[in-house]
C-alpha cells in the first residue's frame, strides 16, 4: 500500500510519511535514555533504572492482563523468587551473576508453569484470589525462612553482575546501561509475540474463551503459557534488582508490589504495551519526587487512580488517543 | 491440665471463626448479589476501626456505642463508593468494579497510614478486658462479649433475608439479576441494602476484634483475603456456609499455629482455599 | 460418520436429555427440531464437549469423543455455531476469520496459506466488503456470518448449526439455505441444523429428528415428518415460524 503511491501529492498532504519516520520518536527517547548517565545525577540514574524493571514487570504484566484477560497480583512473587534466588546462588553458593541468572529466571518459570496449571482453571475473581494469597505465602516465606534470605534484617552483600571483558557492570551508570538494554530487548521480544499469531490467539480469549475454545484453541495452554511468560519476565527483573541494588529485603515484595504492578499497567492502559511502560516510568518518578510528603503521595495516587477507572478507564494510552498525539 | 490449655485455644479459634464469619457472611452476600468480590471491605474494615478507635479515645465514648458508630461509617463508605464509584463502573464489567474496589482498598489503606502513621493503636476497653473463669477455662470477658454480639448479628441476619421484603429481594437478585429486576425488584435499592449489610458487618467485625490485636493501617489484608477463603470455603452466596467455614478457618488457624507452626499460621487460609477448590470448587454448602 | 448412543443429561431433576440415540452420515444435512425446551441446544452441547453427559456415548469417526474438552473435538473435525451469536467483538472481520485459519493450521503456518484461507471464507461469505470493519459495529445478521466464516475457515467435516437462520427475513433465509447446500455439497461438510424456521428445514434438509422433552420423538424426511401425527400434535400444532 505504501510503495506506489510516494509520488501522489495527496498523500504527501495527508500526514504520510516514510515507515522510516515512525521510529524517529523510539530512537530519539532509546538515546535519551542511553546518554542520561552523562547528563543526569546518579540518583535519576537510579530511579530510572527502577521505573525501567516496573516497566519491564508491567510489560510483561500486560500480556497477562491486557492480552489474554487474567488478572492476577502474584508479580512480586515472581519478582521476589528472581531476586531472592539469584542473590542466594551468587553470594552463599558463589555462582557467577550469569550462571545464577538463566537457573533462577527458569527456576521461576517452573514455579509459575507448576502454579498457573491448576490455577488458571479457576475463573476470574477466583484466580485473582488465589494469586493474591499465593504472592501472600511467598513473602511468608521471604520473611520467616531467615536461614535461606536474611529475613526482615535483610540480604546483604550481593555483587553487580560479573564483567564481561573490559565491561564492568560496578558502576551505578552501567548498572543501569545493562537494565535498559535488557528492556529494550525484552520489550521488542514481547512486542513481537503480541503482533503474532499466537497473540492474536491470546487475544481472541480474552474476547471470548468459550468461543476460542470451541474453535479449537487450547486456552487452559495458552493462558498458561501468558502466565509464565508474565512470570519469567517478572522473574528476570527481579535478578536485575537484586544486583542493581544489592540488598533485599522482604518487605519489598509483599502483596504492595504486586498492587502497583496491576495500578501501574492500569493507568498506563492495559493491552496496549507500551501503556504500561509509560505508566511505569512515570508512577516511578512522581512517587520519587513527592519523597518529601511520603504519606500523601500514595494517597493521592489512589485517588488518580480511582479517576483513571472512572474517567478513562484505557489509562494513559487512552488518554493520548483522545488527545489526538500521534 | 493440657486438656484446659486445649479447651482454651478452642475457644479462641471459635472466637477468631465468628469474625471471619461476619466479614464472609458480609462479603459472600455482597458477593452474590452484586457480582463483585469487594475488596474494599478490606479499606472499610481499617477505617471503621480507626473511626472506632477515635470515638473511644477522643470522645470517651463507651465501647459498646463505638460499635454501632464504627458501623455507621462503615456503612456509609460502602454505600458512597457503591453509588459513586461501582455504579458508574458497572457497565464496563466486572473487572473494571474489582479493580476499582482494589483501588479504593489502596485508597483507604494509604489514607489510614497518611492520617494516623503507621503506628500501631491499641485499642483498650478496660471494660472488656476482665478475666472470666469459665468452666474452668480463664478468659477474658471480651470473647464473651464477641460471642455474644457476633450470635446476635447472625440471627439477624438470617431473619433479615428470610422474612423482610428487601431480604427476599436480595436473594432474588443473587438468584438472578435479570428476573428480579423484571419482576419488578428495584436493584439500586437492593444493592445499596446489601452494600450496607455488608459494610455493618465487616466493620462490626473490626470493631469486635480490635481490642484484641491492636489498630494500624495493615490490618485489613489479611482478614480480608481470609474473609475470601471463608467465603469460597462456605460456598458462594451461602451465610451459613459463611459461618461454619469461618469457624473452621478460625479453628485450624489456632492450632495450627499452636501445633505446626506459628510462623505461617497466615499460610493455612491458604492451604485451605488450594484444597477447597481443588476438591469442591463449589464450598461446603455453595449452590453455584 | 457421527453416532450418538444412549445420551442422557439431567440437571438437577430436569431430564433435559434422555437417552437420546441418533446417527448422521456423511455428506447428509441433518435438521434437529422440536419445541423450547426440547433439548436441541444442550444436545449440541454434549456433543462438542461444552457439557459432560451423564450416561451416553457420543462417536464420531468411530472415535469415542465423548466429554472430550471443546478445543479436542472442534480440532477433531466438528465445528458449530452458537445459539446467541459469539464473537470477538474488537476484532476487525478478517482477523476474526484468521484466529480460525490459525486454529486450523497452527500460529507457525505460512502467512500466506492463513491469508488465503481466510480470504477464501471471506469471499464465499460475502463479507469481502466489511473485512476491516469492527465486529463489533456489525448487525447481528453479520455477526453471525462472521462466527460462521470463523467455524468454516477451521475446515471442519461436520458443521452443528444452532438457529442460524433465527431474525432472518425470507430473503436472507433463501440465501442462507442456497449457502449452506454450497458448502455442503462443494466442501463436502456435513450439517446437523437446529432450527425453529420451519422454511428453511424443509427446503434445506434431508431428513429430520425430531425432540420432545428430551427425548427423539420421531425421525425421517421432511415428507414423513411433516404428516407424523405424534410431531403434529407435540409441536407444530403449538404454532410453528412459518417463514
Amino acid at each position: 500500500m505504501a510503495g506506489h503511491n510516494k509520488n501522489n501529492i495527496y498523500l504527501k498532504k495527508s500526514l504520510f510519511y516514510p515507515r522510516a519516520i515512525r521510529f524517529l520518536p523510539i530512537i530519539i527517547t532509546i538515546v535519551i535514555l542511553i546518554m542520561l548517565p552523562l547528563y543526569a545525577s546518579s540518583y535519576i540514574v537510579f530511579v530510572a533504572a527502577i521505573a525501567l524493571l516496573y516497566a519491564m514487570v508491567a510489560a510483561g504484566y500486560d500480556v497477562l492482563l491486557g492480552y489474554t484477560g487474567q488478572l492476577s497480583f502474584c508479580q512480586g512473587a515472581f519478582y521476589g523468587i528472581g531476586a531472592y534466588l539469584s542473590a542466594i546462588l551468587t553470594v552463599n553458593y558463589g555462582w557467577s551473576f550469569w550462571q545464577a541468572m538463566p537457573i533462577s529466571v527458569l527456576f521461576v518459570g517452573l514455579v509459575s508453569a507448576i502454579i498457573g496449571y491448576p490455577a488458571l482453571r479457576l475463573r476470574g475473581a477466583y484466580f485473582a484470589v488465589t494469586t493474591f494469597f499465593l504472592a501472600h505465602f511467598v513473602y511468608l516465606i521471604f520473611l520467616n525462612e531467615v536461614s535461606l534470605t536474611g529475613g526482615p534484617l535483610g540480604f546483604r552483600g550481593i555483587r553487580p553482575p560479573e564483567p564481561i571483558g573490559p565491561l564492568s557492570f560496578e558502576s551505578m551508570a552501567n548498572g543501569y546501561l545493562l537494565i535498559l538494554f535488557s528492556f529494550i530487548i525484552i520489550y521488542a521480544l514481547l512486542r513481537k509475540f503480541v503482533n503474532s499469531n499466537v497473540g492474536l490467539i491470546l487475544k481472541s480469549i480474552e474476547q471470548d474463551d468459550i468461543l476460542a475454545e470451541s474453535m479449537g484453541i487450547n486456552t487452559a495452554a495458552y493462558k498458561l503459557l501468558s502466565f509464565v511468560i508474565s512470570a519469567i519476565v517478572a522473574g528476570y527483573a527481579g535478578t536485575m534488582f537484586a544486583h542493581f541494588f544489592r540488598l533485599l529485603h522482604p518487605t519489598t515484595f509483599s502483596w504492595f508490589l504486586s498492587e502497583m504492578v496491576v495500578i501501574i499497567t492500569l493507568v498506563g492502559g492495559v493491552g496496549t504495551l507500551i501503556g504500561p511502560v509509560l505508566g511505569a516510568g512515570i508512577v516511578t518518578f512522581i512517587l520519587e519526587f513527592l519523597r518529601f510528603a511520603p504519606e500523601i503521595r500514595y494517597v493521592g495516587w489512589a485517588i488518580a487512580l480511582i479517576a483513571i477507572l472512572m474517567f478513562e478507564p484505557k489509562g494513559l494510552m487512552g488518554l493520548i488517543k483522545r488527545i489526538g498525539v500521534r | 491440665m493440657i486438656d484446659t490449655i486445649v479447651l482454651t485455644q478452642l475457644l479462641n479459634g471459635f472466637i477468631l471463626g465468628l469474625i471471619y464469619g461476619l466479614m464472609a457472611i458480609g462479603l459472600t452476600m455482597i458477593w452474590s448479589v452484586t457480582d463483585l468480590p469487594d475488596f474494599s471491605q478490606g479499606g472499610i474494615y481499617i477505617i471503621s476501626a480507626y473511626v472506632a478507635y477515635w470515638t473511644i479515645t477522643l470522645l470517651n465514648v463507651p465501647y459498646f456505642l463505638a460499635i454501632p458508630i464504627g458501623a455507621l461509617a462503615g456503612i456509609l463508605l460502602s454505600v458512597a463508593f457503591e453509588r459513586i464509584v461501582y455504579d458508574r463502573l458497572r457497565p464496563s464489567g466486572v473487572l473494571s468494579c474489582l479493580l476499582a474496589a482494589i483501588a479504593l482498598f489502596f485508597l483507604l489503606e494509604n489514607a489510614a497510614n497518611a492520617l494516623w502513621t503507621p503506628k500501631a493503636k491499641i485499642m483498650s476497653v478496660p471494660e472488656t478486658e476482665v478475666s472470666i473463669n469459665l468452666f474452668g477455662i480463664v478468659t477474658s470477658y471480651h470473647r464473651i462479649i464477641i460471642f455474644i454480639i457476633s450470635v446476635l448479628l447472625f440471627i439477624f441476619v438470617h431473619l433479615f433475608i428470610k422474612y423482610t421484603k428487601i431480604g427476599m429481594a436480595m436473594r432474588a437478585v443473587a438468584e438472578d439479576r435479570e428476573i428480579a429486576a423484571l419482576m419488578g425488584i428495584d436493584t439500586s435499592k437492593v444493592y445499596i441494602a446489601t452494600w450496607a449489610l455488608g459494610g455493618a458487618l465487616t466493620s462490626v467485625a473490626a470493631i469486635l476484634i480490635s481490642p484484641l490485636y491492636a489498630v494500624w493501617p495493615g490490618m485489613g489484608t489479611l482478614p480480608l483475603l481470609k474473609a475470601l477463603v471463608v467465603v469460597i470455603l462456605g460456598g458462594f452466596g451461602s451465610i451459613i456456609g459463611a459461618l461454619i467455614g469461618g469457624l473452621i478457618l478460625g479453628l485450624i488457624e489456632t492450632f495450627g499455629a499452636i501445633y505446626v507452626s506459628a510462623a505461617y499460621q497466615h499460610g493455612f487460609a491458604f492451604i485451605l482455599l488450594l484444597l477447597t477448590l481443588s476438591l469442591r470448587p463449589k464450598g461446603l454448602f455453595g449452590r453455584r | 460418520m457421527l453416532k450418538v448412543t444412549g445420551l442422557t443429561k439431567s440437571f438437577g431433576k430436569l431430564v433435559a436429555v434422555n437417552n437420546l440415540s441418533f446417527t448422521v452420515s456423511e455428506g447428509e444435512r441433518v435438521a434437529i427440531i422440536g419445541p423450547n425446551g426440547a433439548g436441541k441446544t444442550t444436545t449440541f452441547n454434549l456433543i462438542t464437549g461444552h457439557l459432560k453427559p451423564d450416561r451416553g456415548v457420543v462417536e464420531f469417526y468411530g472415535k469415542n469423543i465423548t466429554g472430550l474438552k471443546p478445543y479436542k473435538i472442534c480440532r477433531a473435525g466438528i465445528g458449530r455455531t452458537f445459539q446467541i451469536v459469539r464473537s470477538f467483538p474488537n476484532f476487525t472481520v478478517f482477523e476474526h476469520v484468521l484466529v480460525g485459519a490459525i486454529s486450523r493450521y497452527g500460529p507457525r503456518a505460512q502467512m500466506d496459506l492463513l491469508k488465503n484461507q481466510t480470504e477464501n471464507v471471506i469471499q464465499k461469505l460475502g463479507l469481502n466488503a466489511k473485512k476491516n470493519t469492527i465486529v463489533r459495529n456489525l448487525t447481528i445478521v453479520d455477526k453471525k456470518r462472521v462466527e460462521l466464516a470463523t467455524a468454516l475457515a477451521l475446515k471442519p467435516k461436520l458443521l452443528l448449526l444452532d438457529e442460524l437462520m433465527a431474525g432472518l427475513n425470507p430473503a436472507e433465509i433463501d440465501e442462507y439455505i442456497e449457502l449452506l447446500k454450497r458448502i455442503n455439497e462443494e466442501d463436502g461438510i456435513t450439517l446437523i441444523v437446529v432450527e425453529h424456521v420451519m422454511r428453511a428445514v424443509m427446503k434445506l434438509c434431508n431428513r429430520i429428528i425430531v425432540m420432545h422433552y428430551g427425548k427423539k420423538l420421531a425421525e425421517g424426511t421432511p415428507m414423513e415428518i411433516s404428516t407424523n401425527r405424534d410431531v403434529i400434535e407435540a409441536y407444530l400444532g403449538e404454532g410453528v415460524a412459518y417463514a
